[in-house]
């Protein structure tokens, strides 16, 4: 890369108007990343309260501000004593929309599904510390600094609190000013791009993933590759959690564990603090990674919730969510539910971290329920007892975290892969032949999808010739099919055939010869031709559908000629609409 | 060609100049009417020097009185600071004194410190002579001239000056002779690409 090329300054910005249409532009950089900054504080008369919030317009109805300010602390029970970092994520409520959408479909075209922005939610990265205060009545100062971003980025905005939040503890409201007007400078996320991030005087130095990317890779290498400049603070991942550490006591479990997000089982992960459950949380979710997670997920989740009634009612199953909680009341609320892990404080048995034990789910009653994993599911594959042999082989060797976490990840994504290869062959078998595709019909329909003909491609074509794992891969995939995953799989899939469809026909019709066609045609089908392909034209501007410029641009000529050769007052019609 | 990368950072009273030496220096252009800085901005740009690019990630901070504190976030590992006065107000040269004493206790061992004067266009209203802040910054054995953003004056000299003093990468023991000596201690800005 030439050096020269990132001489031009990154983001300037001369001042902000003062009225709202061009305060809103200011922060339009921002929005980008971030919808707010909040400061949540504990009021004596009001409870936890929002201090601070920037952009001061941010449209936040009040049930979202009321539950930032309760997700935003940790429950009184985990008493937590001096900084605390978590994540949660929150429902977005109803009507309200975020003032970017549509400008950046650059963005959701080539980010992986996993890391799409999410439209009906909001991320909260929290920074918590408490600290004993003599000033203060309640002998505690309690304050936390949030991050509210629609970008699944945890592990850049927990770095990024990791910096800002101790400097803002003491510096106050000016350091929060300028954080939030650096922010404003920052590029926008763009998938592929290594970006430079300059923040309270150090540049921040991370790529954004693409969908393209080789999966498995190091992130860290693909950085190095691009030669850059070397910044003070590279972070090697937007987005990826340490897994080793956050599976390190449920290790042996990982076949169950991964089964269960798979399937979007309901899952309570109930934590001694809101660190560990909404990491734990997070990880399950990106555990079948590439697949995205569809269902609801709670990294920390509260009794003041306001989907709390919702999930916890009795008179239904159980929805398919993943809840982590640290509230021991929960043990009552949850114990109905089919899976519950309880995890507590890290305990070592010799030099490995001690491994939960699977329990049965009669014994969850008490507050004081013993740690471990309450369910009566049995794992439809065996689990790899290699894999968790090397794994706890590791850390007695004290292979570094970095490496363990990678080993885990790659027998994850392997895992996934696995299982989503041969449905991948089996869909790409529905799509119809290329010659079907002809100019002067509508496109053929893709085959609809049949379990049964897919159970079939197995016996040749399954997960055997990809994975060592035995088991029962057809109960799997049975139950997969009734899962939200496999249904939010499939719409997307589907969606993406249809436009790639789309493109060919569209492809074809502009080699196609339609003066020759309309020949012998008459004018009601002349017309009825230019409608059609004009409406085509439209949608596929209007979807922007991956097919070529000049494709568009020759398909309009095609359209004027086709025009010119009909009667002069037919012309003058169509010409008008 | 080896490539270094400068952290330099531009202290000062507000409505000195800052942004607009950056401005000019950057992009070569010049707004009267640019808005207070706030927090900091940052941007950077690469220059040759002998046979060497030295990209300067360039901090310009805002000299508003609340953004005070902030001051230390942007100072930390610079190699070089600009300081910046008004030549037509007295007071903004007192400002810059204290920001070098606070440079010497809190700034890096051997960071370069640069003294510009700027709106040296508006001469008619001079109310610093060159001689006292001359005298001023080689009593500091620091960089100084008469700037203006405005006529684009003095301004790539500055940088420039910069370049010179920052010591020869790597033989981090040799050269600084003429830097702003006051503890030595090896910067870890100046670490070479992987």
């Amino acid at each position: 890369m030439d050096p020269l090329e990132n001489a031009e300054p990154q983001g300037y910005k001369w001042g902000k108007g003062t009225d709202d249409s061009a305060s809103r532009t200011a922060w339009a950089r921002f929005s980008s990343w971030l919808e707010c900054v909040c400061v949540v504080t504990f009021d004596l008369e009001f409870g936890q309260a929002i201090e601070l919030v920037y952009p001061q317009d941010v449209k936040l109805t009040e049930k979202e501000k009321t539950s930032i300010c309760y997700l935003s602390f940790p429950d009184s029970y985990s008493g937590c004593l001096g900084d605390t970092q978590f994540s949660f994520r929150l429902r977005q409520s109803v009507g309200q929309r975020g003032s970017w959408f549509g400008s950046e479909d650059t963005y959701s075209g080539d980010a992986p599904v996993t890391l799409q922005r999410d439209l009906a939610h909001y991320f909260g990265y929290v920074y918590f510390r408490q600290v004993k205060d003599v000033s203060v009545k309640r002998g505690y100062f309690q304050k936390s600094l949030v991050f509210i971003s629609r970008l699944p980025y945890v592990s850049l905005f927990q770095s990024l609190l990791q910096l800002v939040a101790p400097e803002f503890f003491e510096k106050l409201e000016p350091c929060l000013e300028a954080v939030c007007n650096e922010i404003d400078q920052w590029p926008a996320p763009v998938p592929g791009v290594t970006l430079n991030l300059p923040v309270m005087g150090v540049v921040m130095q991370v790529r954004i993933p693409t969908k393209n990317d080789k999966l498995g890779g190091s992130p860290l290498k693909q950085a190095h590759k691009e030669n850059l400049l070397p910044a003070p603070v590279v972070l090697p991942t937007v987005h990826e959690l340490d897994l080793f550490r956050c599976f390190q006591s449920l290790l042996i479990h990982i076949q169950m564990l991964w089964e269960l997000a798979l399937l979007g089982e309901p899952l309570v992960v109930m934590a001694p603090s809101p660190t560990t459950c909404s990491e734990t949380v997070l990880a399950l979710v990106s555990s079948i990674a590439p697949l995205k997670y569809c269902c609801d997920y709670r990294p920390y989740f509260t009794i003041h919730d306001s989907e709390f009634k919702e999930y916890t009612t009795r008179t239904q199953a159980p929805p398919n969510v993943i809840l982590g909680v640290t509230n021991p009341f929960f043990i009552k609320t949850f114990q109905y539910w089919p899976h519950v892990i309880r995890l507590g404080d890290l305990k070592m048995s010799g030099d490995l971290p001690k491994q939960v034990k699977v329990k049965k789910l009669a014994k969850l009653k008490s507050l004081d329920t013993k740690p471990g994993v309450y369910t009566a599911y049995k794992t439809f594959l065996h689990k790899d007892k290699a894999l968790i042999k090397r794994l706890l082989k590791g850390i007695q060797r004290k292979r570094p975290s970095e490496v363990q976490c990678a080993i885990l990840r790659r027998h994850l994504l392997e895992l996934t892969q696995s299982f989503i290869i041969p449905l991948e062959r089996y869909l790409a078998s529905l799509m119809p032949l290329q010659k079907s595709v002809t100019p002067w019909k509508t496109p053929p329909q893709i085959r609809p999808f049949s379990q049964e003909e897919f159970m079939k491609t197995l016996e040749h074509a399954g997960p055997q010739l990809t994975s060592v794992l035995k088991g029962d891969w057809m109960g799997l995939y049975r139950r997969f099919f009734r899962s939200p995953n496999f249904d939010g799989w499939f719409r997307l899939r589907h969606r993406e055939m249809t436009q790639k469809l789309e493109c060919l026909h569209l492809e074809v019709i502009s080699e196609a010869d339609l003066a020759a066609w309309i020949q012998d045609k008459s004018e009601v089908e002349i017309v009825d031709l230019v409608l059609k392909l004009r409406e085509k034209l439209t949608k596929a501007r209007r979807q922007q559908l991956p097919v070529k410029e000049e494709v568009l641009q020759k398909q309009e000529k095609h359209v004027e000629t086709v025009i010119c050769s009909l009667p002069e007052d037919l012309q003058a019609v169509l010409l008008r609409r | 060609m080896a490539l270094r990368e400068l952290k330099v950072c531009l202290l000062g009273e507000t409505g000195v100049g800052k942004s607009s030496i950056v401005w000019r220096f950057v992009e070569d252009s010049f707004d009267p009417n640019i808005n207070p800085t706030i927090g900091a901005s940052f941007m950077t740009k690469t220059v040759q020097y002998q046979n060497e690019l030295h990209k300067f990630l360039i901090w310009d901070t805002a000299g508003q009185e609340r953004f005070r504190a902030l001051a230390p976030m942007y100072y930390r590992g610079s190699a070089a600071a600009i300081i910046v006065y008004d030549i037509t107000k007295e007071e903004s040269f007192q400002t810059l004194k204290n920001w070098v004493k606070e440079l010497r206790q809190h700034g890096p061992p051997n960071i370069v410190v640069a003294i510009a004067g700027n709106k040296c266009d508006l001469g008619d209203a001079r109310e610093v002579t060159e001689k006292d802040a001359k005298d001023f910054a080689d009593s500091i054995h620091a960089i100084f001239v008469e700037t203006s953003a405005k006529n684009a004056i003095n301004i790539n000299e500055v940088f420039r000056e910069i370049s010179q003093r920052i010591p020869v990468a790597e033989a981090s023991g040799a050269a600084a002779g003429k830097g702003f000596k006051l503890r030595r201690q090896p910067s870890d800005t100046r670490r070479s690409c992987c």
